[in-house]
């Protein structure tokens, strides 16, 4: 390779943020690191995108899809590119289906902006493009790329901890407490360095419009229409000179969202699910990430929870789309048969934080018996009046809010009772086994991830292993987890189980992993046939495992698309003449195109695959 | 002194019976009589001593009388009539000595080495004696579910102990997976119509621009038949065409934009298990279950009590079926995943069942299949030599046949050489 070759893939690397890299001060040599992370990322592409076209709009999709294409990218460079293809756009009369089938193999290249997409979603002016990347920054999907973002974490670490050192504690850190103070020092630092990649998103929240404009947008949010998306002139233009990048960790924070919808979806039901969206969405609109960096969220006194703070029933109504029937989902009981006590129980775990419990409850009595009337005395301005008062005592800065509760009262009858229904889909939440709300305080919610996640983990792996050894093979390993270590004779009892069942079926889980045998000698001799053998199973362990698996798997699939690219390179060279591309079924051969669509079928599928191996190494490893 | 003796004899027959009348009123046949109760009861005449012994001497020599050596010094119990009976009528000494010793062990059961052990006895006697007690009626061979592989005997009149049967699971000293697989459905299924609502789902609102979530399929066509895979929400990003040509309903939008792709399976939409309110109080609970069994009289000779109730409820915990719920410290369980269960009545799935030979076409005995996954569900989720697999290797991805059956592509063509390849 020569060096222009080697200078030239490493800038490539580099774009796409593939590589750390760090310039030594002493002798100016620059050490390069592979960032698997982010390769890894990679696979995630599709999710991501279809993602941000669901939850933001099909535009942000295109500005995405350019943005990982080129990696990160100076904001006028991207103004130019898309300045290209509107003028490409607005001259062309017919447009040219761009080589989306090809897209894997496109991320080599650097700054290939081709993306023309259907006219409905595409970036028809460049005010348009500004305003789209400022929803961008605002939901903290695109970052900031500054000098300290090319550092491995080590580095970052290194450098900070070298900073504080020199600065904090020139005489060297002394004794436990300064040891502590030296590790909040060193947190501080780099949460500094982390926050640096926001200063963009800070510098539209100063300008005072993002807030007006988040509201904005989380009511229209959804519509498919371009029109929302047009230019708004209050959006600041972004200075030209910034060069952004995909926040993925972001990214993860809204796939987790989605995931935990689905399986709230399938657990309880769909409207219920659709609930615990609206509440993820408003939890998770400041949570940075999904997983806390031990590192640098120590806790500091007198600071709130690191990112998951609380949501009121109130703030879910308003961001509840109104086409979702709250009634349905829920079976009915009367009255009697319901313990409100039981179901407004109010948990203020985790327990450091002392609420007053019994004031609590009290307090969500008369909540519910407030709904009541509001069902009741329908039309009447007594009840609009009692909105009002709510609206303003418990959040005088949502003013919106208010107005938002007089037009429902007024307006439609006959969904009067949606708070409370709301409520019974958050109940219902919060009662799970799983635990899926957390019911804080009265008329608050938020939710535990950690435990919740590992709820969910645990969830992920019984299906892997229902589906892989069957109801009896989960039953005893459910069995284990629940009791800790057993031998198999307790094994069998417990689980009502055939000896040869439970033997057969353990060993067949010992190989795959699932579970773990140990030898308890009886004695000091350790003799063999007197000794105890007790299974037990590591979810850690076999989480591991699986995960291991699945990259495995998901390698195989690409190779598997790589060995049918191989056989069919012939029909593939054909498609990729520019006489032939967008026009294949015309142009080609039937025989070469049947071809051509199998691979193509095959294609989807392989890809298919490893979008939902990630699902599952995703739950595993990152949420 | 013949006649003195004669007369001696006529007493202490006499008294004998008398003892013996008067223990039997005193207590069951496990009471243990000690010198001094004996003494009490008032039959020995003048407290001698020296004729209880002699009186005692003779019930134990007639088997009436068990000595049992008790931390206080000798004891002993009464035995029926009928039992002393079999005893004398036995030829030796020997035989009586096993018979005594398999008597002792109850309705536990004794295995045939510890008799051997016990009595210090040549094996070939001992043999010997249990095949007269056995063809004679008085002894059975027995199974004890703890160490089925050892021959246990057990007194005939006796029914083996719980412990040796290992309870009401057991026919034979067999688990009876049947009996076990049939009450476990009915509870299952009484827990699932109590615990959840059977309603109607109606379809969202369309009004608003709301569809009705559909299940995304890809058709394999021509691969594996009525084989629907669950599309992945992101590959609608791959594959623009596809979603054009699939129109928009394969997508629909709720209030936070995410794309819907799950639905339940595909039945037909219409009668749906809710779950019931936060807070329900009816739950139900082990007690009602054990009540319902009871009441439908579904076991006719065996009766299931609360704590065996508790471990089939365990047992479909475990399966994953029903989770336990604590309303106000009622502690009830319900069933998982509500909205996914089939609604179909019982009776009807007992009579497809029938119908089908036992076998449900395409649906897990009692639940739901669980959800699906990427790994299972790739070719390498079940490959047998998944391990083995490596490029070079004897099985590789170029060479993978699992791979081809599984995209549908010709088996024949795999053999090809050129499939080398590098990623």
């Amino acid at each position: 390779m020569s060096p222009r070759q080697l200078r030239h893939g490493l800038a490539v690397l580099n774009q796409h943020s593939l590589l750390y890299f760090d310039v030594s001060s002493d002798n100016g040599l620059t050490v390069y690191e592979a960032n698997t992370d982010n390769a890894y990322n990679l696979a995630r592409i599709g999710k991501v995108l279809e993602m941000v076209d669901t939850s933001l709009s099909p535009s942000a999709k295109d500005v995405m899809q350019s943005l990982l294409l080129s990696g990160q990218t100076r904001v006028s460079d991207l103004v130019a590119a898309y300045q290209s293809k509107i003028d490409y756009a607005n001259n062309a009369a017919k447009l040219v289906k761009h080589e989306e089938d090809d897209w894997p193999e496109l991320n080599g290249a650097n700054g290939d902006v081709q993306v023309v997409k259907k006219p409905d979603t595409s970036i028809s002016s460049t005010g348009q493009l500004n305003s789209v990347l400022c929803r961008l920054v605002e939901a903290e999907l695109i970052e900031v790329v500054h000098k300290k973002t090319f550092l491995s974490p080590q580095d970052i670490l290194r450098d900070v901890e070298k900073e504080t050192l020199d600065k904090d504690f020139p005489a060297g850190v002394k004794g436990g407490k300064g040891k502590i103070e030296y590790q909040e020092k060193v947190a501080e630092g780099l949460r500094k360095v982390r926050d640096e990649s926001k200063s963009l998103k800070r510098k539209l929240e100063q300008n005072g419009t993002a807030a007006k404009r988040r509201k904005l947008f989380s009511g229209v949010g959804i519509s498919n229409g371009n029109s929302a998306y047009e230019e708004e002139p209050g959006d600041p233009s972004l200075d030209p000179k910034q060069v952004i990048r995909i926040n993925w960790e972001k990214c993860l924070v809204e796939l987790r969202n989605r995931r935990l919808y689905q399986f709230v979806a399938d657990m309880i039901g769909e409207p219920t699910a659709y609930v615990y969206a609206v509440l993820l969405k408003l939890l998770t609109k400041r949570l940075a990430r999904c997983r806390l960096d031990p590192a640098i969220d120590i806790k500091e006194e007198g600071e709130e929870d690191i990112g998951v703070g609380l949501v009121t029933t109130d703030e879910i109504l308003d961001n509840l789309k109104t086409g979702i029937d709250l009634s349905q989902g829920l079976g009915k009981a009367t009255k009697d048969k319901i313990s409100s006590k039981a179901a407004e129980a109010v948990h203020e775990h985790p327990p450091k934080k002392k609420l007053f419990i019994a004031e609590a409850e009290v307090d969500g009595d008369a909540s519910a018996d407030e709904e009541d009337e509001e069902g009741s005395g329908s039309e009447s301005e007594e009840s609009d009046a009692e909105y009002e008062v709510r609206g303003r005592s418990s959040a005088p800065v949502r003013n919106v809010t208010m107005v938002k509760f007089a037009n429902a009262a007024a307006g439609k009858e006959q969904r009067l009772d949606r708070p409370g229904q709301l409520r019974q889909h958050l109940l219902l939440l919060a009662e799970s086994t799983q635990h899926f709300v957390r019911h804080c305080g009265p008329d608050e919610w938020t939710v535990d991830f950690v435990p919740l996640m590992h709820t969910l983990c645990e969830a992920e792996l019984d299906s892997v292993i229902e589906q892989s050894s069957g109801k009896p093979g989960l039953r005893l390993v459910r069995l284990l987890r629940d009791k800790g270590k057993l031998d198999e004779k307790s094994l069998q009892n417990v689980a009502l189980m055939r000896k040869a069942e439970v033997q057969q079926k353990m060993l067949q889980m010992q190989t795959a992993g699932f579970v773990h045998i140990q030898e308890v000698p009886r004695d000091n001799k350790a003799d063999v046939k007197k000794s105890f053998f007790l299974w037990f199973c590591d979810i850690e362990k076999s989480a591991t495992r699986l995960v291991d698996d699945s990259y495995k798997t998901m390698v195989r699939c690409l190779q598997i698309l790589e060995v049918i690219r191989q056989r069919e390179k012939d029909v593939l060279m054909l498609t990729k003449r520019t006489d032939v591309k967008g026009r294949e079924k015309d142009v080609m051969r039937k025989e070469y195109y049947d071809r051509y669509s199998r691979f193509r079928e095959n294609e989807k599928k392989l890809f298919a695959q490893v979008m939902r191996l990630d699902d599952f190494i995703s739950l595993l490893r990152d949420f | 002194m013949a006649g003195n003796e004669a007369d001696d004899a006529a007493k202490i027959a006499i008294l004998k019976d008398a003892l013996y009348d008067e223990v039997r009123d005193h207590g069951s046949e496990s009471r243990l009589f000690s010198q001094k109760d004996l003494m009490e009861l008032g039959i020995i005449p003048a407290g001698n001593l020296l004729l209880l012994v002699r009186v005692v001497q003779a019930l134990t020599d007639d088997k009436l009388f068990v000595g049992v050596n008790s931390g206080a010094g000798i004891a002993w119990r009464w035995r029926s009539r009928e039992d002393a009976k079999k005893y004398t009528s036995l030829p030796n000494d020997e035989t009586m000595m096993v018979y005594a010793v398999v008597d002792e062990a109850g309705a536990d059961g004794i295995w045939n080495r510890t008799i051997k052990h016990k009595l210090n006895m040549h094996e070939a006697v001992v043999k010997n004696c249990i095949k007269y007690l056995e063809t004679k009626g008085f002894i059975a061979s027995m199974k004890n579910v703890e160490h089925p592989n050892k021959k246990m005997y057990i007194k005939a009149n006796l029914r083996p102990s719980e412990r040796a049967t290992g309870g009401p699971w057991f026919t034979d000293g067999e688990l009876d997976s049947a009996f076990i697989a049939e009450l476990e459905d009915i509870v299952f299924e009484y827990i699932k119509t109590h615990s959840a609502y059977l309603g109607n789902q109606g379809l969202p609102r369309d009004a608003a621009g709301l569809r009705a979530p559909k299940k995304g399929i890809i058709k394999t066509e021509g691969g594996e038949p009525s084989r629907g895979v669950k599309r992945p929400a992101t590959e609608i990003t791959n594959d623009d065409q596809q979603v054009a040509a699939s129109g928009p309903s394969s997508k629909t939008y709720h209030a936070d934009g995410t794309a819907v792709t799950t639905a339940p399976g595909g039945r037909p939409r219409g009668k749906v298990y809710l779950p019931m309110p936060a807070g329900y109080r009816h739950y139900p609970t082990v007690l009602d279950i054990a009540q319902m069994i009871n009441d439908a009289g579904i076991t006719n000779n065996t009766t299931l009590g609360p704590h065996e109730i508790q471990q089939l409820v365990d047992v479909l915990t475990y399966d994953g079926l029903i989770e336990p719920i604590k309303v106000n410290g009622r502690r009830g369980y319900r069933v998982t995943r509500p909205t996914k269960q089939d609604t179909v009545a019982f009776s009807e799935r007992q009579k497809q069942r029938e119908q089908t030979g036992g076998v449900l076409i395409d649906a897990p005995r009692m639940g739901v299949k669980p959800p699906a996954n990427g790994l299972t569900e790739a070719p390498c989720g079940k490959c047998p030599v998944f391990e083995l697999c490596e490029e070079g290797g004897p099985v590789s991805p170029s060479n993978c046949i699992y791979f081809m059956r599984w995209l549908d592509i010709e088996d024949s063509a795999v053999a090809r050489p050129n499939g080398v390849m590098v990623v």
